[in-house]
């Protein structure tokens, strides 16, 4: 059950919020499963007519998936991908799960200027995101790896600050957080592994092709 | 022996080949050492560490992280060799500048990079390859290319697929546009990347007419097979992209006579990891592998870094990747067979010597017991050691 078979296609789908979008986006191309859902207890769902396969996963595994060559493509988010450093062709930006990535710290004990938390503690899931954009500032900081409920770092003084994702800002407001200083926007991507691409193709480039022209019709 | 309660740490992106790994990797490397002595090419061996400015002499992209650096007592800076093209186009460029040419040369060698690791990606890896130097014609770069398929085969992979490009087509595309250096050199590192989206966004950007960009935008995307070269004609309206096409056709062209063609699709838009390249570079892909087995390419400007202008191509095999390779996909391995376990009766140690040594001298590979057995533990230690046969004497 690896690419290593040429005859299927094996497209990784993270579960959560951006599963749905990528299913019903893929659908709309034919690219879909009978019983495909994040809920299913089945880990991977055969379209055997289209001899296409679906795996379900972690969040944070679809890049592995890909890179490894366990799935030939995958749909992620460009914060995870990111994170996970691995060598894949980005194919596509699909536009949809936009997000950004950003500092925020508790309101009461906000400082002047960025450089001001300098050696201090920052909470976050993407430690090497954050890395890459504190040392572009010239600072160094003390990174605290957290896997959910990253603004519970300063409330409960873990840490001064955070670096997280933020879609409408709720959570921050909600936790008394107000965002310092902006990292980068997010969205999700459609990720093939190195070799995948060349040896498939002209599936693969078909397949892009036809999800492109999906996605130009819905922003005109 | 004494047995260790615990194994002993090897340093991070290094491993051990035990007994059988050993010798399906010498195995590897002896039938890529006899196909390039066959083809003509001479072996050559340098040094595993090398100055560093040696390395990195006309590079760019950020190779210098990736080096293993060190201190020799003068406090200069030496660095593991992190491939053998750099190192055998000094020794072509300086002490083997006076040699007939074209030079061919061989090698097979480890070398060392920072990686993050994975099977078949180690931060110390074997290559086997070639370069050949003294020649800027088609018929060398056809000639480096069969012979990389003919290695490939050789070493028992039956499917996959060599990806054939030219940097040259890519640079005269973008020359066409007038894209000036620093645009060039971000677009031609999201290729490296792989990263199309950052490759679109920055074309998207650029102050061109739609149909440039849509140009552009194919450049990554342009993969098949000879009707891909024809097509790629309709894009290239500039000498540099079409002559670097027509030298394309014309290594396929000798690729047909080589029988090799088969293997062969052209990729366009690949750009290898290594800024030398000047012309045609190609990569080799097999299914269940995520990377490259083998890649290469023509460099026509390394020696003249090096203080003698040469022309030259070639390229490298990872023995670990086709180790990789043949076991996922449940193929044969070329292997050291085991012929003889040879034992003997107390008293028979004379014979058993003389014997051992007789079949040696007929080329069987034969193993001689240190000390008398009886039979039963003589065929325990056949079976335990995996001999074919078991001579007993009595």
């Amino acid at each position: 059950m690896t690419s290593n078979n040429m005859e299927y296609l094996t497209i990784a789908l993270p579960k959560g919020k951006l599963f749905s979008l990528s299913a019903d986006l893929l659908a709309k191309i034919g690219y879909t499963a009978e019983g495909l859902s994040d809920k299913s207890r089945k880990l991977v769902i055969t379209n055997e007519e289209k001899k296409i396969r679906f795996i379900v996963s972690k969040t944070a595994d679809v890049p592995t998936y890909v890179e490894y060559g366990a799935a030939d493509i995958g749909i992620i988010g460009k914060d995870v991908l990111l994170e996970s450093g691995k060598d894949v062709y980005e194919l596509l930006d699909l536009g949809f799960g936009r997000c950004h990535l950003m500092m925020a710290v508790p309101k009461a004990e906000k400082r002047d200027k960025l450089v001001d938390y300098d050696h201090t503690r920052v909470a976050t899931k993407f430690p090497h995101i954050a890395e890459q954009f504190f040392n572009k500032h010239g600072m160094q900081m003390e990174y605290i790896k957290l896997n959910g409920s990253i603004e519970l770092g300063p409330i409960v003084g873990l840490s001064e600050s955070i670096v997280d994702i933020v879609e409408t800002g709720t959570t921050l407001k909600e936790n008394d957080l107000e965002e310092i200083a902006y990292i980068l926007d997010a969205t999700a991507r459609l990720i093939v592994n190195r070799v995948s691409f060349k040896l498939k193709f002209d599936r693969i480039s078909q397949m892009a092709a036809d999800l492109k022209k999906i996605l130009e019709s819905e922003e005109a | 022996m004494e047995n260790q309660k615990f194994a002993l740490e090897i340093p991070y992106g290094t491993r051990d080949f035990l007994p059988v790994e050993a010798a399906e990797k010498r195995a590897i490397e002896a039938e890529l050492a006899a196909l390039f002595a066959e083809w003509g090419y001479d072996e050559v061996v340098t040094p595993t560490i090398e100055y560093l400015e040696n390395l990195t002499l006309g590079t760019d992209r950020d190779l210098e992280q990736h080096l293993f650096k060190l201190f020799d007592k003068d406090n200069r800076t030496v660095a593991l060799r992190h491939e053998m093209t750099t190192p055998i186009a000094r020794l072509a460029a300086s002490r083997l500048r006076d040699y007939p040419q074209p030079l061919k040369l061989s090698y097979i060698s480890s070398a060392f990079r920072y990686e993050q690791t994975q099977a078949g990606r180690q931060c110390e890896f074997h290559q086997g390859g070639v370069e050949l130097m003294g020649s800027a014609t088609a018929f060398a770069d056809a000639e480096v290319i069969a012979l990389a398929i003919q290695g490939l085969l050789r070493v028992g992979l039956k499917d996959f697929t060599i990806c054939l490009g030219q940097v040259e087509f890519v640079t005269g595309i973008m020359n066409q546009f007038q894209l000036p250096g620093s645009v060039q050199e971000k677009l031609k590192a999201a290729m490296e990347k792989h990263n199309l989206v950052a490759f679109g966004k920055i074309v998207a950007g650029l102050d061109l007419p739609q149909k440039a960009k849509d140009t552009l935008n194919q450049l990554p995307l342009l993969n098949g097979g000879e009707e891909m070269l024809q097509k790629s004609y309709a894009l290239a309206l500039n000498e540099q992209s079409r002559r670097a096409l027509d030298n394309l056709a014309a290594i396929y062209r000798l690729l047909k006579s080589y029988g090799a063609e088969q293997y062969v699709r052209f990729d366009l838009g690949i750009i290898r990891d290594f800024s030398y390249y000047t012309g045609m570079v190609f990569e080799a892909y097999t299914p269940g592998l995520g990377f490259p087995l083998a890649g290469g390419g023509r460099y026509d400007h390394l020696l003249s870094e090096f203080g003698t202008a040469c022309p030259a191509t070639g390229f490298a095999i990872g023995i670990e990747r086709i180790l990789l390779a043949l076991t996922r996909q449940g193929l044969e391995k070329p292997d050291q067979p085991k012929d003889v376990y040879l034992s003997y009766a107390a008293g028979q140690e004379a014979e058993a010597i003389q014997r051992a040594q007789q079949l040696r001298g007929e080329g069987k590979v034969v193993e001689l017991a240190l000390a008398a057995q009886s039979q039963e533990e003589a065929a325990a230690m056949q079976a335990a050691k995996g001999y074919d046969e078991l001579v007993y004497l009595g």
